[in-house]
């Protein structure tokens, strides 16, 4: 759940500090560019960086622990855990971005609606934030499954969905504090009409910080979604999905680690990569 | 940045504090209740669009072969061959008195049931906020604004930590903890022993959130003025952390507080199943799949409730302990 | 017949119990030899990895973590001994009728409820009654007694069950817990007091039932109806047993190796194998009765109404390989819709290897000549889609695994098998709506005629609720005759003969792809002393079973 994480980088794009004395091209920075870079071509052309078939079985072969023909070992059935990996960037990077577009896209026009509409739209909204907030995001996620039934869409709508009011309470504070501030005053005074501060000021401020919440909520809704697996509905055998290859190797946690170290490493990584360029860029962008 | 607790207030300082509080406090309240409301309404009609029939969840549960005229007479006792206008009335009549009516599948009052099962979670919630908070505190003062390593190493732990699924730490802890050094019991157990490790898995990634939150605030407070001219006093750079990021700390902590309690909650499925602790997520969790509907509303009601009153709470406690803080 | 299976361990037997064999992984030969006094006292901590109960009274629905717990409290009018011979309990003895259709039993006179009220045949009408009774939603308990007319109470002592047509069955059905009989007055305090604690005749009683948690079970000291082939009379020699719930597999070995509990149920074959390596811990394996684990295909609607695609998905499912890897040598394949421990389980390995050329040349013939870009056959603009829903509430992760497989060797013959995990009203949500073409469904019952259960045409009409236990949906009725036939015989070779044809039929359509024998594993600490398993439907007993501290 990203709800967090999204709230500490609003917070750090509310204060406008001036950027610190930090590294302009970090060489992390480098190094996390370069693992995205292998993700995203894991998820458009994975045959390039392994042509082994993820779903080919070997039961004879299955609990290999890693070794040069198979890096990442195999799995209960056989299969190659590092084609695994590489044929899952796919679906997990669609669970996770449109997971995140679609929280961010509700949170948006929520946030947005809160913050121009009048009182009575914003006590309307805030009281409609607060109930979602109320409501334990699992239970709306098992409602989704039981509805519409297991799969890669409604994981990613459950999980989406119960991001949304995290991202709206921080676009709608952001839009507060931006529509507060002295440039935003001073246009005012000017004489400016409501729809120049809009497009000039309000919806740039507020909406820049978007990317850096995407980043951050890619990674958070891939983990949310394997919470799905780990009950057993979450995305349909024999996808290789990370989540569920986390899962799924749990049970096998004390025999065979690798089943679930490596899917999970994929996972944390790139949040954590992700993070770490949404960083440099949003610091890049403030200090022009 | 407190969770419905923005620019309300640029409304009129000059009416006296208490006022003030006293008209914020029955506002939260009323509000509190149309959210109790909502709640109650959205889950009774969401759990109608569930398939399955709750007469069956009364008669042995899914797979049950119960025959025509038992599930009529199940309808018949819990109401449920009514329309569903009147009971949803019904629902929220007994609702409003305080009656959350029978489980289907346990046969047993909800308000009971409820009740012990809440003081479980709730303790492993709390725990679990505490831990986290410090944690990140703990984190967040040694790492923030060091040498660039220690902020690398301090940032790293944060983004891996709010990276692990509670599901998997939680195994990893009872293989390393329990299996590996016997150290801790790897379930539920009379003593306090038995929550260190459920405690710990929920703790961990949400020390993972909190920390990043409070880096940010620290970087500010060492920037501040209070923090020079305590640094102008000659007083030590540990002891100007440790007393500045307690209080600055304390505010993004205790504003987030009603947010994390929801987070907890729903990882409390996930670790009360692992760790086999009795509580509302595992109740929660049971309900759901027998499509026991009074426990599901009632398990719905109560985080509502408790949610609504933390929030209340944390944001008069962000009030008294810093007066001036934006809205 | 074999009832427990012997693993290749060191064995080791205790005192009295002779038809349990216990496999011992890493006992030290001094302790193997032990044969030393039962010591009476203490508390053992047994952990289920199965469903917490909603009620537990399993005359109500009538599942298998019910009868569990209830072995422990509740007692029937029979049992079944190792041999698969029923024996008395209860009941000393009983006798058919010439026509078959009344059994008259004889019922001890010296046994009293643990609430005090005295057992005898009232008690055992009101049972039987109650089962009956739709109010009680007993499910289980209703379809075993479903021949049973009335009962009368000839005298205190004699009990007259009245049948509506004769069944071989009956002793059989009645051995199982799920027709248990409990004290009347219990029964009369309504169902939600007697869910809580149901009151019954048996060694141990309920005190306590703190929900997601655990049952107190304390032991009854006035206890003195063993069944025949108990190892000791008089009371249990445990004081209490802690009844734990651990829902997550991981957690409970982990809390067996802490010592935190005794023993556990469900473990899963790589535990089973990782115990075998740990020094303290013994293994009881204990297969259940009734259906083996199998596929059961829809022949009720397309794709697998034709015989020749059930045969072609058969043919090239590749099983033997997935269940010696994932099983870790725990699970024997099976060839047979029934059980290996029934007697009467019928075996034909011939119509289940693998050939692969075998079964494209059947999908070829029957009309499944195209393929589209992904490999799966099409015919008239259809894929060869076979949907198959999967509790993921019955199915252990190895046969998830297993499912995989079969899904990945059946592709290569054209098959596009769906997975679909589902909760479980989810899942019988699926079945009641003919929404699956496979599906995996256990179902235990003491003695072949859970054969009638699953494959007469009758069990194809589902109840009211929506249940139906005849996925395959297979409508013959010559075999419909055969299975009423078993069902009314008296002589036991005419009856295995008929449930043979009976399954020669099943298996030569192949209606059903058998995988292995339903899987009962416990691991159990080796202060643990003799744990045995009943023989009726494989509940572990704690009657005889002493803490060796």
């Amino acid at each position: 759940m990203s709800a967090l994480e999204v709230e500490a980088v609003a917070d750090r794009l509310a204060t406008h500090r001036s950027a610190g004395p930090r590294h302009r091209f970090g060489f992390g920075e480098i190094l996390a560019a370069l693992f995205l870079l292998f993700v995203l071509v894991a998820a458009i052309a994975p045959a390039l960086l392994s042509p082994t078939d993820p779903l080919a079985i070997d039961p004879g072969d299955a609990f290999s622990p890693p070794s040069l023909a198979q890096i990442f070992g195999t799995d209960e059935s056989g299969r190659n855990i590092y084609s695994r990996v590489v044929h899952g960037a796919a679906s997990s990077l669609v669970i996770g971005v449109s997971a995140t577009v679609i929280g961010l896209g509700l949170g948006v026009l929520l946030g947005v609606v809160a913050g121009l509409g009048g009182r009575v739209v914003d006590f309307g909204v805030n009281r409609l934030l607060e109930v979602l907030f109320a409501l334990p995001g699992l239970l709306l996620a098992l409602f989704l499954i039981v509805v519409i039934g297991p799969g890669v869409v409604t994981t990613t709508l459950a999980v989406g969905i119960s991001t949304a009011p995290g991202y709206a309470r921080i676009i709608r504070a952001q839009l507060i504090a931006v529509r507060s501030s002295a440039y935003v005053e001073a246009a005012t005074v000017q004489g400016r009409g409501r729809w120049w501060i809009l497009r000039r000021h309000l919806l740039p401020n507020t909406l820049a910080p978007l990317l850096a919440l995407g980043t951050l909520g890619v990674g958070q809704a891939i983990v949310w979604a394997s919470a799905l697996s780990f009950l057993g509905l979450g995305a349909v055998p024999p996808s290789p999905e990370w989540g569920a290859m986390l899962a799924a190797g749990r049970t096998y946690l004390s025999s065979a680690w690798w089943m679930s170290v490596f899917p999970g490493l994929f996972i944390v990584l790139t949040a954590v990569c992700a993070t770490v360029l949404g960083r440099g860029v949003q610091r890049r962008t403030r200090q022009r | 940045m407190t969770p419905g607790s923005t620019s309300e207030t640029r409304a009129p300082a000059r009416r006296s504090r208490a006022g003030a509080l006293a008209l914020r406090l029955t506002g939260r309240l009323a509000g509190g209740v149309f959210v109790l409301w909502a709640v109650a309404t959205l889950t009774f009609f969401a759990i109608r669009l569930i398939p399955g029939d709750p007469a069956q969840a009364v008669l042995g549960g899914p797979g049950s072969q119960a025959s025509e005229e038992a599930l009529a007479a199940a309808r018949a006792e819990y109401g449920l061959d009514q329309p569903i206008l009147v009971q949803y009335l019904l629902q929220l009549g007994r609702l409003a008195t305080g009656d959350f009516g029978s489980s289907y599948s346990l046969r047993t009052e909800v308000a009971p049931l409820l009740l012990s099962q809440l003081s479980g979670t709730l303790l492993l919630a709390g725990l679990s906020l505490a831990i986290a908070w410090l944690l990140a505190l703990l984190v967040a003062t040694w790492t923030t604004r060091g040498t660039r390593a220690a902020e690398w190493v301090g940032s790293g732990l944060e983004i891996v930590g709010a990276g692990l699924p509670h599901f998997w730490l939680a195994t990893l802890v009872i293989l390393v903890f329990s299996v590996g050094l016997g150290w801790l019991p790897p379930i539920s157990t009379p003593g306090p022993l038995g929550l260190v490790l459920p405690v710990l898995t929920l703790a961990v990634p949400l020390a993972g959130f909190l920390g990043q939150v409070m880096r940010e605030s620290l970087l500010d407070a060492l920037d501040s003025p209070y923090a020079l001219s305590a640094r102008a006093r000659g007083e030590s750079e540990t002891g100007v952390r440790l007393v500045h990021a307690l209080r600055h700390a304390a505010l993004p902590g205790i504003s987030l507080s009603g947010w994390a309690f929801g987070y907890l909650i729903s990882g409390a499925v996930v670790v009360e199943t692992i760790f086999a602790r009795p509580g509302l997520g595992r109740t929660l969790l049971n309900a759901v799949t027998l499509r026991d509907v009074p426990v599901v509303i009632g398990v719905v009601m109560i985080v509502a409730l408790t949610y609504i009153l933390v929030t209340v709470l944390t944001d008069l406690l962000g009030r008294i302990v810093d007066p001036t803080a934006r809205a | 017949m074999q009832q427990q299976h012997l693993r290749p361990a060191l064995l080791r037997a205790t005192a009295a119990i002779s038809a349990l064999v216990l496999a011992g992984c890493t006992s030290s030969p001094a302790e193997t030899a032990t044969n030393d006094e039962p010591k009476t006292g203490g508390t053992l901590v047994y952990a289920s990895g199965d469903a917490e109960p909603t009620c537990l009274d399993p005359h109500v629905g009538g599942n298998y973590p019910q009868a569990l717990l209830a072995t422990q409290v509740l007692e029937s009018l029979v049992s079944r001994d190792s041999e698969g011979t029923i024996i008395p309990w209860l009941a000393t003895g009983w006798e058919v009728a010439d026509d078959g259709l009344s059994v008259t039993f004889t019922l001890r006179d010296d046994v009293t409820f643990t609430d005090g009220t005295p057992f005898d045949a009232e008690a055992v009408k009101a049972n039987i009654e109650h089962v009956k009774d739709p109010a009680t939603g007993s499910s289980t308990g209703y379809l075993a007694m479903g021949k049973v007319d009335s009962v009368e109470a000839v005298d205190a002592t004699t009990a007259k069950f009245n049948l509506s047509a004769p069944d071989s069955a009956l002793l059989e059905s009645l051995s199982q817990t799920w027709v248990a009989i409990e004290s009347p007055a219990g029964l009369e305090r309504g169902t939600d007091a007697n869910c809580e604690a149901p009151i019954g005749t048996g060694p141990f009683v309920i005190t306590d039932w703190v929900k997601q948690d655990s049952v107190t079970l304390e032991r009854n000291d006035d206890y003195v109806s063993p069944p025949a082939d108990a190892g000791h009379d008089g009371a249990a020699y445990l004081d209490a047993i802690t009844w734990r719930f651990i829902p997550d597999s991981a957690s409970r070995y982990a809390a067996l190796q802490a010592g935190e509990v005794d023993v556990i149920d469900n473990a899963q074959p790589d535990t089973l194998v990782a115990a075998e390596g740990e020094d303290g811990l013994s293994e009881l394996d204990a297969p259940r009765p009734g259906s083996s684990n199998r596929i059961e295909l829809n022949s009720g609607k397309a794709p697998f109404d034709d015989v020749a695609v059930r045969e072609a998905f058969i043919r090239s499912a590749q099983v033997d390989e997935g269940i010696e890897s994932l099983f870790f040598g725990t699970a024997d394949r099976s060839y047979s819709p029934l059980a290996s421990v029934e007697s009467a389980a019928y075996s034909d390995p011939s119509l289940f290897e693998y050939d692969l050329d075998a079964a494209n040349e059947l999908l070829d013939d029957a009309g499944w000549t195209e393929r589209d870009s992904d490999g799966y056959r099409v015919k008239d603009g259809e894929r060869l889609t076979v949907a198959f829903p999967v509790s993921t509430n019955q199915s252990i992760p190895a046969e998830q695994s297993l499912f995989e497989q079969i899904q990945a060797t059946t592709k290569e013959a054209g098959f596009a098998v769906e997975l679909s995990p589902l909760d479980l009203s989810s899942w019988y949500g699926a079945l009641a709506a003919n929404e699956y073409d496979a599906v995996s469904a256990p179902y235990t019952k003491v003695g072949p005629d859970v054969l009638r259960i699953l494959y007469d045409s009758a069990g194809i009409t589902p109840a009211p609720s929506g249940y139906f236990a005849n996925h395959s949906q297979v409508s013959i009725p010559e075999l419909d005759a055969l299975l009423d036939q078993a069902n009314a015989t008296t002589d036991e070779a005419e009856r295995t003969d008929l449930y043979a044809q009976a399954q020669a039929i099943v298996l030569e359509g192949f209606y059903i792809l058998p995988l292995y024998d339903q899987q009962n594993h416990y691991l159990l600490r080796d202060s643990v002393v003799g744990l045995r398993a009943m023989p009726t439907v494989s509940t572990p007993t704690f009657y005889d079973a002493w803490l060796d501290e």
